[in-house]
């Protein structure tokens, strides 16, 4: 088992570093001068050629892997950025300097986790409140009009883009109906304005990602209950006159548990990664709106460390979720 | 492997169709003939759903086509003179009376009346903008899968090493949230072509590439599943007796075996890039050029615009909605219809 972690640890560190190289790359090699929008908004769009000036000072004149280089070493130790005539402390863990605000990309990111983690906790809580019961309810009264209307209907559901869903639910039920508890959508700090608001105002976005992302986990553990109820051990445990309730619950929902932790944990770390739609629509102010807000804004630094953020978030997760599977399921660590 | 253990979407066991009766009746003469892929047809054509499925695509695809000859037989068009002929500017820039909803009676000038603030006519927004989304997803589709089926092909055909860098690779960007790396991507592109003059053009190709970049790997590992199955049978080990070159046996031998598993996933991808595609432009990082589902939402969802003028949403909100669910239903048909063992 420990071997097993250490193994899967190390390969996450590497995987990070990669996937970090790629980042910088990207944003160093694609833009045609990534200079160019910071430029642009010192000058108020008269840029011509005092883009020199603003290559030069952001080191894009150097080569590209002593640049990588101070990078990892901001990151680290922390460095002072120069841009233009200006100097921009920036501490550990150093991300860059935002192109419009010119403080540090790292500190507001830091502000921006908890709407962001909110949301993506209460989501995931209510796909597992509503997906996994009535996963197993369609799965017990398999073939039934029951089952039938449930999964058609779900597939119906599920077929509509979860932007629009979204949408509308909003519109609806914050605009035209101006329901008192969803007037105020946002995120608020439950310390400084007290949990209510905190809750009235992620309830609705929690409420539509729940609802569309439950219509997939039912889709799963109706599959998984289905199979492991027609396993061999299930009739011995029939036959030995248990309880249905056992039966189900205990040796049947426990073996279909399994896959669909699996495809929960893959999920939460997306969902924490960035969730961009309910962001967006709901108008949260968390990391995927914050960096929305950065790609019209032209703001390069906040978008490199927006993606950085989010990928580790998700390497970190998927590790998690490798390790935890091998706690659930042996046969894992040992191929 | 045998084809038992294949997936259940193989082509495999379609004789094994129990329809068999007695051999010398009329009904069993008539079916001896039909090929996998007319069994299909067949059983879709039986499928109501389906079949009301296919016709709303089909009305899709038809006002796609015809966007520019539709448009003039309403005498509408995507240019808009000064936008105060159409608009109030007092009244929050919603269209005036005379221009039809919300504010005066239904006008044949512009049967689905005009945008707030623009004054742009919405009937010729919707047409090309239902182009817009076909032409982009339906490409992204045609480009996801052929690279996945070359990708599918060579990995599980070749084996070892070759399948073992390629699977990681398939591995590597199924992990990646397709939101956010075109998130990441919209302002690098942006920063390369936005001072180029067919600015629009460049940004529609690059949400092709984008959506096909991270659209692949489904179709990859469908296809490398079926392959690792198909590589053992004796007509690819006669191809290979024969000393068929590699490439000859990928493309001619296994290819046309593949037909069903390559439909499915090209019915996979196509209401999700309509999706996507709409998406985008809703969160301003796709199409902005104005002539989009997506962006027609954006400035529909405004809370001012939406109060008095619903419908304004409603027009483009029903394309996507009808189109992704007509698609994702057929789909769901077709692979119905090309597996042999699902019966409803």
């Amino acid at each position: 088992m420990f071997a097993y972690v250490v193994k899967r640890l190390i390969s996450g560190v590497l995987v990070v570093t990669l996937v970090s190289m790629a980042i910088f790359l990207l944003f160093w090699y694609g833009p045609s001068s990534p200079a160019q929008p910071i430029c642009d908004r010192e000058t108020s769009n008269r840029c011509g050629n005092k883009i020199e000036l603003y290559e030069k000072t952001l080191g894009y004149d150097n080569p590209v892997y002593e640049e990588y280089g101070k990078y990892v070493k901001g990151v680290f130790v922390g460095r002072t950025l120069t841009i233009a005539s200006n100097d921009y402390e920036c501490s550990a863990p150093c991300l860059g300097v935002s192109y419009r605000t010119k403080q540090p990309v790292k500190e507001e990111l830091v502000k921006r986790i908890p709407a962001t983690f909110s949301v993506a906790i209460g989501g995931a809580f209510l796909y597992l409140l509503f997906g996994v019961p009535i996963g197993v309810a369609a799965a017990r009264r398999r073939g039934s009009i029951t089952d039938k209307a449930l999964v058609s209907s779900f597939l119906f559901i599920s077929s509509i883009p979860y932007y629009l869903f979204a949408l509308l639910t909003w519109l609806y039920l914050t605009i035209t109906f101006e329901i008192p508890l969803f007037s105020e959508t946002g995120y608020f700090s439950p310390i400084k304005d007290g949990p209510w608001a905190w809750f009235s105002g992620l309830f609705l976005a929690w409420v539509a990602l729940g609802i569309f992302g439950c219509t997939q986990y039912t889709r799963f553990t109706r599959g998984a209950m289905v199979e492991a109820l027609s396993e061999d051990y299930i009739r011995t445990a029939k036959s030995k006159g248990l309880p249905t309730r056992t039966i189900v619950y205990k040796h049947g929902l426990r073996a279909a548990l399994v896959p669909v932790v699996t495809i929960f944990g893959i999920d939460f770390g997306t969902l924490l990664a960035g969730t961009i739609f309910t962001e967006r629509i709901f108008e949260i102010q968390g990391i995927g709106w914050w960096s929305l807000q950065a790609v019209q804004g032209r703001d390069l630094p906040v978008v490199q460390a927006t993606a950085l953020f989010s990928a580790v978030v998700l390497i970190i997760s998927n590790l998690l979720v490798d390790i935890v599977y091998s706690v659930l399921d042996p046969r894992v660590r040992l191929s | 492997m045998s084809a038992e253990t294949a997936g259940p979407e193989t082509l495999g066991s379609l004789s094994n169709e129990p329809e068999h009766q007695d051999p010398n009746s009329q009904q069993a003469k008539e079916i001896s003939g039909k090929s996998p892929l007319r069994i299909a047809l067949g059983r879709l054509a039986r499928d109501k759903v389906a079949v009301l499925c296919a016709l709303v695509v089909l009305f899709f695809i038809i006002c796609a086509v015809f966007a520019g000859p539709i448009s003039k037989l309403f005498g509408v068009s995507l240019d808009t003179g000064l936008a105060s002929e159409y608009v109030d500017g007092l009244n929050n820039g919603l269209p005036k009376p005379e221009m039809g909803p919300p504010n005066g009676p239904f006008t044949w000038d512009h049967p689905m009346g005009v945008a707030p603030r623009t004054g742009q006519d919405n009937l010729a927004y919707w047409l090309y903008g239902c182009r817009v989304s076909l032409t982009i997803a339906t490409s992204a589709a045609i480009f996801a899968s052929t690279v996945g089926v070359v990708i599918g092909l060579v990995s599980g055909f070749l084996g070892g090493a070759v399948d073992k860098v390629l699977s990681f690779f398939i591995d590597m960007f199924l992990t990646i949230p397709f939101l956010l790396a075109a998130l990441t991507l919209a302002p690098i592109l942006n920063e390369r072509f936005n001072t180029s003059d067919n600015y629009s053009t460049i940004q529609k190709i690059s949400l092709i590439c984008v959506l096909a970049v991270f659209g692949w790997m489904g179709t990859a590992r469908l296809i490398r599943g079926e392959v690792l199955s198909l590589r053992e049978r004796e007509f690819v080990q006669a191809a290979r007796v024969m000393g068929m070159p590699t490439s000859r046996i990928l493309f001619k031998e296994l290819l046309p075996n593949l037909a069903a598993p390559i439909i499915i996933s090209i019915s996979l991808m196509l209401p999700a890039f309509v999706a996507l595609e709409a998406g985008l432009a809703f969160l301003g990082i796709g199409v902005t050029d104005g002539v989009s589902w997506g962006q027609m939402i954006l400035d529909a969802a405004t809370p001012v615009y939406f109060r008095d003028y619903p419908q304004y949403l409603w027009q483009p909100m029903v394309g996507v909605v009808a189109l992704v669910l007509s698609l994702n239903l057929l789909g769901d048909a077709i692979r119905d219809a090309l597996d042999p063992k699902t019966r409803r």
